[in-house]
């Protein structure tokens, strides 16, 4: 007997294949047997492992990369948003909003909810009007709407919406929460900051709206679209048990073509619904699967700077509502965030923690210092989404608490989200937002997140282009720059969407490089995107996505 | 202030290594006249048979606290039962209820017990924790100490030892076996059982109010002290060219204490307590579950003519108490841990960041003289 190799079931040949691996950046051709890389360097490497029954994929020249991974997506509410819900992009005014929701009202039968996303949570103010809310009415002809911000965290819904769900002038607010009165009259306006929210989405739950068939055909769906996009892994941030339950079949099904991560909120989100905490913890094995890692939990410390319920140490600016002096709270103390990360490093859980305000960050900081002075070191990363305003003394703690930086979303470039900063903050502030150079200069690991559907579109090569120009890549707010000199360079942009997501993600043992023994998750683009100049990253078409050797999205 | 406010009634439990004389000396306790009034739970039907006295059976039912750990469990029979007995006695079913003895099986962990006690809010307004007193027998002990942790976490939590059988054992092997129970159990008093007779004046003083304990918190606190910091610090730590503390074995080996150690900290500075206090949650929170018995006197900046009393079973802490002076003329805070794997360090090292207190300040171990 010789000992000529086992055949591999897929080679590639002739290609630019950027491998991030440090070790060898780059190769011509690779191999792929039994879905894990087998061989990784040039033809002559590859070519003995070309049997009867290999796939032989020639690239002619075209960059190879690993597949993308994503830290950061709300996956039911992405596919949820793209097959049944009105699409609002965020630089609609009212008047074009309306115009929407009277269409729909004309082809949603009696009784049905219409339910839209995402308005520019910069038109707040202009909402938050009886004038509003009436004009909302006569648009709907009578059906309940529901219309999220594009936040995720408010909503602006009708009379029929807020009947339903029993909102009257009487109530007082939620905890947590508000509803939204004209600041002339005092009289609902049908705006629903944080928790209020939940008010009218339990009325949509509760009403049937969504089926299982409904649920399973979203997913589906989000993950067809970040494949197609090249994401071949992700992390759903906010993973209720239908969202893990969703995945979980998938994956027992041979359908779920990318690595999914899923953090378990310790208490329920505002804008999902269901167990959550140490009773959805408890559920954790039932919903593991080869592909599917319930190994993260969720903690939402504050909310968003547009609504003022991000948590800041400097006063948001002066407002007829908040007052001169508002900064915004958080939603627990450092106290209880020990016990949450205490407890979840005893279960073997990572935590994200979502912190849009620099005093959520130095808060979440501080209380993982704590647990890191009494238990050590461990394995787990820990990650501060969205770290994108950061008190200047904080920046260096993220790398030396070994917390991970979730950039999340595609917001790192003048946005409608950065208008709506700017109200509630004061230009100067609200454009000290993402200090991203200095992030990486103190050694922090950085990891990219779309936080999908919060952005409507989760192409990572939008992200990635605004991480290096800083520039809006739509053509939005044309000659306007983000804070410039945080630009990152391209192969640190693409490493934080392959290596550091997949080690922020616990994974990188298995994805985020081309090596052999890891997962043969690849992606063909028509670009080379290290050589092309960086205002044409996002325009970046991906030809093929391949998740552990075989081709699961491939460009018509 | 009205001073009729009723007397709380203590709970002592009594636990001990299988074999040790647990049910013997529970028999001659309850003979004696201080004992009228007592009631007695078991864990289960075992030979105490004395009619003139309740005795309830308990079964092992338990009730998962929200944070899990199996060290928090209440024990929900326990707190029914201790409220049946109160209820009986104070309705006049059963003469006055003045004391109760939990007996444990043989290797249980008294901690739920004592957490029951200190934690439930029913419980705690009626009852308080009159001390854990836990036997070990001369013949076994040191083999028992070796092979069960259970056994080594006994003699931590414990106030009171009682060594049995020392008629039984030589004067050496009842040597060696207090040697190991003072490593384990600095802060504990140790009595010697000897013919099946012990020193009950120690275990009535155990269930004494709170006022007749501070009047020997001085002599407690200061041997515990000198003997958590001197380098009884057994388990697991690097033994040097300089190493001067007695080994039982001729070997290094130290597996038989199951990562419990003790160990003290003095502190020349008065405290803040708003800092101290939440250094204390955290400890309780994340270290609760190996933080076997936790006590001290703190020196507070705010009031430093009067201490405050610590006392902590894993993540459960009595409320802190306020004396009205301080029990000696020592005035500064003393911490006494007994802990499994908690590295001293970190206690230091958290002190110093969590509880603002200067480094400078905390004294280092106390090195034997001998």
């Amino acid at each position: 007997m010789s000992s000529k190799p086992a055949a591999a079931d897929l080679v590639v040949l002739n290609g630019r294949v950027y491998t991030v691996d440090s070790a060898r950046s780059w190769a011509s051709a690779f191999a792929v047997r039994g879905g894990r890389i087998i061989a990784v360097g040039d033809e002559a490497a590859v070519k003995p492992l070309i049997g009867e029954g290999t796939r032989v994929l020639d690239l002619d020249g075209r960059m190879a990369m690993p597949g993308i991974v994503d830290v950061h997506t709300h996956m039911m509410m992405g596919g949820q948003a793209a097959l049944f819900e009105l699409r609002i992009s965020n630089m609609e005014r009212r008047d074009s909003i309306l115009q929407k929701v009277r269409a729909a009202a004309e082809k949603t039968p009696e009784g049905k909810w219409i339910i839209g996303a995402q308005w520019g949570s910069d038109l707040i103010a202009t909402v938050n009007t009886e004038e509003s809310l009436r004009l909302l009415d006569e648009a709907s002809l009578g059906r309940p709407v529901l219309l999220r911000d594009d936040t995720y965290h408010n909503r602006w819904v009708n009379t029929a919406a807020m009947k339903l769900a029993g909102v009257t002038s009487a109530n007082t607010d939620p905890e947590q929460g508000s509803f939204g009165r004209d600041p002339k009259t005092g009289a609902l306006t049908g705006l629903m900051i944080e928790s209020a929210s939940g008010m009218i989405e339990r009325a949509i739950v509760s009403s049937g709206h969504y089926t299982d068939e409904m649920d399973r055909a979203a997913m589906a769906h989000s993950i067809a679209t970040l494949n197609e996009h090249g994401v071949t892994a992700f992390l759903d941030a906010a993973a209720m048990q239908p969202v893990m339950g969703a995945l979980k079949g998938l994956d027992d099904r041979g359908e779920l073509t990318a690595w999914a991560s899923a953090a378990m909120p310790v208490t329920e989100p505002s804008f999902m619904f269901g167990i959550a905490g140490e009773e959805l913890f408890a559920l954790r094995e039932t919903f593991r699967s080869a592909h599917v890692r319930p190994d993260f939990t969720k903690v939402f410390l504050d909310g968003v700077p547009g609504a003022r319920t991000a948590a800041f140490h400097e006063p948001y600016t002066p407002d007829p509502v908040f007052g001169c002096c508002f900064r915004g709270t958080t939603l627990a103390s450092v106290p209880e965030l020990v016990r949450w990360v205490g407890r979840c490093e005893k279960l073997g859980l990572s935590v994200k923690i979502h912190c849009a305000g620099d005093a959520a960050v130095t808060q979440a900081l501080d209380a993982i210092d704590v647990v890191r002075s009494f238990n050590g070191p461990t394995k787990l990363t820990h990650h501060i989404a969205h770290a994108s305003y950061i008190a200047p003394a904080d920046i260096r703690r993220f790398a030396e608490l070994g917390v991970a930086a979730d950039l999340s979303p595609f917001i790192w470039y003048p946005t409608a989200f950065l208008e709506g900063h700017k109200q509630t903050m004061g230009v100067e502030r609200a454009t000290r937002f993402w200090p991203n150079r200095e992030l990486l200069a103190a050694g922090t690991l950085m990891a990219g997140g779309s936080d999908w559907p919060v952005i409507p579109n989760p192409d990572p090569w939008n992200g990635m282009e605004g991480l290096v120009t800083r520039q809006n890549p739509s053509g939005d707010f044309a000659g306007e720059s983000l804070w410039p000199e945080q630009a990152l360079d391209i192969a640190t942009v693409l490493e934080i969407f392959t290596i550091n997501s997949a080690r922020v993600m616990g994974l990188d043992g298995t994805i985020g490089s081309l090596e052999i023994g890891k997962s043969a998750d690849f992606i063909v683009l028509e670009r080379n995107v290290l050589e092309v100049p960086s205002d044409e990253i996002a325009d970046t078409k991906v030809l093929s996505t391949w998740f552990e050797g075989r081709k699961v999205y491939e460009r018509g | 202030m009205s001073g009729v406010k009723a007397a709380k009634i203590p709970v002592t439990v009594l636990t001990g290594f299988l074999g040790s004389g647990k049910t013997t000396l529970l028999n001659q306790l309850l003979r004696r006249p201080a004992m009228a009034g007592a009631a007695v739970i078991v864990n289960e039907f075992g030979e105490v048979g004395l009619d003139h006295l309740l005795i309830e059976a308990s079964e092992e039912q338990f009730t998962l606290l929200d944070n899990g750990c199996v060290c928090c469990t209440v024990r929900g029979d326990l707190v029914e039962t201790l409220k049946e007995l109160e209820r009986r006695s104070r309705e006049g079913e059963t003469p006055p209820l003045r004391r109760v003895v939990i007996e444990t099986t043989g290797l249980a962990d008294p901690a739920p017990i004592l957490h029951t006690l200190i934690a439930e809010p029913d419980l705690a307004s009626r009852f308080r924790v009159g001390g854990v007193v836990t036997t070990a027998d001369a013949v076994n002990g040191l083999g028992t100490l070796e092979r069960h942790a259970e056994a080594a976490k006994q003699v931590a939590v414990a106030d009171h030892l009682l060594v049995t059988k020392t008629d039984l054992a030589s004067p050496e092997t009842v040597e060696a076996l207090v040697r190991r129970l003072d490593a384990l159990a600095p802060t504990a008093s140790r009595g010697i059982a000897s013919n099946g007779e012990a020193d009950f004046a120690a275990l009535d003083a155990l269930a004494e109010n709170e006022a007749g304990k501070r009047e020997r918190l001085a002599a407690w606190l200061e041997k515990a002290v000198a003997l958590a910091g001197h380098g009884h610090d057994h388990a697991g730590h690097e033994c040097g060219p300089d190493c001067d503390h007695d080994h039982d074995h001729s070997h290094h080996h130290h597996a038989h204490d199951h990562g419990i150690r003790s160990y003290s900290f003095v502190i020349d500075e008065p405290v803040e307590w708003a800092s101290f206090a939440r250094w204390l949650d955290y400890v309780a929170m994340l270290k609760g579950e190996d933080m076997l018995r936790m006590k001290g006197l703190v020196c507070r900046a705010d009031d430093p003519e009067r201490p405050m009393v610590l006392h902590g079973v894993q993540h459960v802490f009595h409320p802190p108490v306020r004396l009205d002076a301080w029990p000696s003329a020592d005035h500064r805070t003393r911490l006494v841990f007994i802990v499994r794997g908690i590295a001293r360090e970190t206690i230091e090292k958290t002190l110093v960041k969590f509880a603002g207190i200067a480094a400078g300040s905390i004294d280092p171990p106390i090195r034997s003289a001998a």
